[in-house]
C-alpha cells in the first residue's frame, strides 16, 4: 500500500504540488484563495483523523481534538502575546495530551464503544467549553483569535497561503514517514488481527496510545491553524458535522492510504462548492451522504483503488472474450 | 413543594424520558442481536416517525395515538428498503464500516427530511393536553400516563410476538446461531430484513410518542436520542432486551436528575460522563459478556 508507490501516483504528487504552489499566479480571486487555505487544513484534519483509523480505531469524535487544539492555541497567543506560528504546536500539544488520556479509555475498547465514547467525549468537551469554561471561553458567543498573519501586512494572504501549504506538506511527508516506521507497521498489524499482531509481540494498547497522541496532535495543528485563519472562534467548532467531515473524506479518497485524505478533500469540496452554486441546501448533504454510500458499497477502498478497479475489470472481460472465443474455434 | 415531591417529581420525568429511550434501545438491541450491526443512523427513523405523525395529524386530524400505529407500519417497510439497499451489501465486511455506512445515512435522513419538512422546530398539540391526574402529592399530565402504559404494550407485544411466533421464534434462533438457523432451514436474510423493519418501528414509536409529548422537533433532533440509546445498550449489555429496558430506565433518572443538580446544559453530556465511567471500570459494558 505504502511502499509501492505507483508511476502514476507519484505524476499526481507532483502535478499537485505544482498546481499547488501556482495557483495564486493562476487567480487573484481571494475567495479561491480562501477556499484554497480551508481545504488544506481539511486536508490535515483528515490525514489525522486517518492515522488514527489505520491501526484500527475510527473515531466519531475528532472535532473534540481539533477544537481543543484551536482553543488551547487562542488561549495562550492572547495570554501570552505570542505569534500563532508558536502556539499552533502548544495547541496541538495539550490536544495530544488530552488524546492519550482519552485514548487511554479507549485502547481496550471495540469499534462500537469506541465510536461511542469519542463522539460522546465531543459533546462532554462542547459542554464543557460553554459551561464551567464559559469565564475564559466566552462561552457561545466565543472570542477573537489572533491571525496568522496580521492583516495589515500586504498580501497577508498570500503569505498565509503558502505557510499553510508548507505545514500541511511537512505534516503529509511527516505521517509518510510514521508509517513506514515500524509504529506504522504496527498499527497496520493492529487493525488487521489484534491477535496475531500480538502473537508477533507488538504491544497494542502502546501503539494504539501512540496513534491517538499523534493523531490528536495533527488534528490540533488543523484546528488551530483553521481558527488562526478565520479570527474567531465559536464552541461550533465541536459540533457533529465537524466529526464527521473528515471521515467523510477519507472514506471517499481511501482509507488507510497517504493520498486518500488528499484526494477526497479536494474532490469532494469541489463537488461540494460546485453543488452551492446550483444553489442546493440541503439536497448537497443527500448528495454527499448518497456519495458516501456508494463508495462504502462498490469502491471500498476509495478512489485511489480506481484505476485497480478499472484494470481488474478490464482484465475480466478481456479473459471473458477469450474465453469465449477458445469456446467457438472449438465449436468450429 | 417539600423535597419528597420534588424526587417523585424527577422519578416520574425520568420514567416518562426512559420510555423514549426503551424503545430506542429496544429497537436497537432487536437489529444488533439478530444481524450483529450497530445501526448509528438509529435516531433517524425516530425523527421520520415523528414526521409522519405530524403530517397524518395535520392533515386527517386523528388522534395522535391511534396515527402511531401507522407512522410504525409506514417505517417497517423503509426498515426493510435500508436494510435491502444499504447494510446487507456490506454485511461482514468489517464494523468500521458499518459505522461509515451509518454516517451516510444519517447525512441523507435528516438533510431529506429537511427538504420535505423545513428544518424549524415544530410541535404538535396532543387532543388531552392540559388535563391532570392527581399521582400521589403530584399532578401528571395525562398524556405522560398515556406514554408510560402504550411502552409497556408495546413491550409486551413484543415479548409475546419473541416468544409466541413462529417468525419470533426464528429470530430468537437466527440471533443466538446464525449458521445453525441457517442449517435448519431459516431464511436468516428475511429475518434480518424483518427484524431491521421490527426496529425501525420500534424507532417509529419512540418518535410518535416524543411529538405527542408535546416536545419539539426539528429533522436534527434523533442524533442525540439515538447515542444515548446506543449508551444504555453497552451499559445494559449488547443484545440483552431486558438490560435495554432497566439501561432505559435509568438513563432517564439520571439525566432528569442532573438537570435538576448541575443544570439544564448538562442534561446530553451527563450520560456519555456515566458511559465512559463505566467503560473505564469495565470495558465491555455493565451485563456485557464475551460478545462486545
Amino acid at each position: 500500500m505504502l511502499s509501492a508507490i505507483s508511476p502514476s501516483l507519484r505524476y499526481l504528487t507532483a502535478l499537485a504540488l505544482i498546481a499547488a504552489a501556482a495557483l495564486p499566479f493562476l487567480t487573484d480571486n481571494m475567495f479561491i484563495i480562501n477556499l484554497a487555505v480551508l481545504m488544506l487544513i481539511a486536508i490535515i484534519f483528515s490525514s489525522a483523523w486517518n492515522l488514527l483509523a489505520c491501526s484500527g480505531q475510527g473515531s466519531l469524535g475528532h472535532a473534540a481534538f481539533f477544537g481543543i487544539g484551536a482553543y488551547a492555541s487562542t488561549l495562550v497567543a492572547v495570554a501570552l502575546g505570542i505569534t500563532p506560528f508558536i502556539t499552533i504546536f502548544i495547541g496541538a500539544g495539550v490536544a495530544a495530551v488530552i488524546g492519550i488520556l482519552i485514548g487511554l479509555t479507549c485502547v481496550r475498547l471495540k469499534e462500537w464503544f469506541l465510536a461511542m465514547v469519542t463522539f460522546g467525549f465531543a459533546i462532554i468537551v462542547q459542554t464543557l467549553v460553554v459551561s464551567v469554561l464559559a469565564p475564559m471561553t466566552g462561552g457561545w458567543d466565543g472570542i477573537p483569535s489572533p491571525r496568522l498573519i496580521s492583516p495589515a501586512i500586504p498580501g497577508y494572504q498570500l503569505i498565509e497561503y503558502y505557510a499553510i501549504l508548507a505545514i500541511t506538506i511537512a505534516i503529509i511527508i511527516a505521517i509518510w514517514y510514521i508509517m513506514r516506521s515500524k509504529a506504522g507497521l504496527a498499527f497496520l498489524a493492529i487493525r488487521e488481527n489484534e491477535t496475531e499482531a500480538r502473537a508477533a509481540g507488538i504491544n497494542p494498547v502502546r501503539y494504539r496510545l501512540l496513534a491517538f497522541a499523534l493523531s490528536a496532535f495533527i488534528a490540533g495543528i488543523a484546528g488551530a491553524l483553521q481558527i488562526h485563519h478565520i479570527g474567531y472562534i465559536t464552541p461550533e467548532l465541536f459540533g457533529v458535522d465537524n466529526s464527521f467531515w473528515p471521515i467523510t473524506f477519507v472514506i471517499l479518497g481511501g482509507l488507510g492510504t497517504i493520498a486518500g485524505p488528499v484526494i477526497g478533500t479536494v474532490v469532494l469540496t469541489v463537488i461540494w462548492e460546485g453543488l452551492k452554486e446550483t444553489g442546493m441546501t440541503f439536497a448537497r448533504y443527500v448528495i454527499i451522504g448518497i456519495i458516501l454510500i456508494l463508495t462504502i458499497i462498490f469502491l471500498p477502498k476509495g478512489l485511489v483503488s480506481l484505476p485497480e478497479r478499472v484494470r481488474e475489470w478490464k482484465e475480466k472481460r478481456e479473459r471473458k472474450r477469450s474465453v469465449i472465443e477458445e469456446f467457438s474455434s472449438d465449436i468450429e | 413543594m417539600d423535597d419528597i415531591s420534588i424526587i417523585l417529581q424527577i422519578l416520574f420525568w425520568g420514567l416518562y424520558a426512559g420510555c423514549i429511550y426503551i424503545l430506542l434501545a429496544t429497537g436497537l438491541n432487536l437489529i444488533f442481536g439478530v444481524m450483529k450491526v450497530v445501526n448509528f443512523a438509529h435516531g433517524e427513523f425516530l425523527m421520520v416517525g415523528a414526521y409522519i405523525t405530524f403530517t397524518v395529524f395535520l392533515f386527517t386530524g386523528l388522534n395522535p395515538y391511534v396515527i402511531l400505529l401507522l407512522s410504525m407500519l409506514a417505517l417497517v417497510g423503509i426498515g426493510a428498503i435500508v436494510e435491502r439497499l444499504c447494510f446487507r451489501p456490506i454485511l461482514g465486511t468489517g464494523k468500521l464500516n458499518e459505522i461509515f455506512l451509518s454516517i451516510g445515512l444519517i447525512y441523507i435522513f435528516q438533510n431529506g427530511a429537511a427538504m420535505i419538512w423545513g428544518d424549524a422546530w415544530q410541535s404538535v398539540k396532543s387532543p388531552y393536553d392540559g388535563i391532570t391526574v392527581p399521582v400521589g402529592p403530584l399532578s401528571v399530565p395525562l398524556d405522560y400516563i398515556i406514554i408510560i402504559v402504550v411502552t409497556a404494550l408495546i413491550l409486551c407485544g413484543l415479548y409475546l410476538f419473541l416468544k409466541k411466533t413462529t417468525i419470533g421464534m426464528q429470530m430468537r434462533a437466527t440471533s443466538q446461531n446464525r449458521k445453525g438457523a441457517m442449517l435448519v432451514g431459516i431464511n436468516v436474510e428475511r429475518i434480518d430484513v424483518i427484524s431491521f423493519g421490527l426496529g425501525c418501528a420500534l424507532a417509529a414509536a419512540a418518535g410518535t410518542l416524543w411529538v405527542v409529548s408535546g416536545q419539539v422537533f426539528n429533522p436534527y433532533m434523533g442524533a442525540i436520542p439515538a447515542v444515548k440509546a446506543f449508551a444504555i445498550i453497552i451499559l445494559g449489555g449488547l443484545g440483552s432486551i431486558p438490560g435495554a429496558i432497566i439501561g432505559g430506565l435509568l438513563m432517564g433518572l439520571a439525566e432528569n436528575g442532573a438537570a435538576f443538580l448541575l443544570g439544564g446544559i448538562w442534561k446530553d453530556a451527563i450520560s456519555f460522563i456515566v458511559l465512559i465511567v463505566v467503560l473505564v471500570i469495565r470495558p465491555t459494558g455493565l451485563f456485557g459478556g464475551k460478545e462486545g
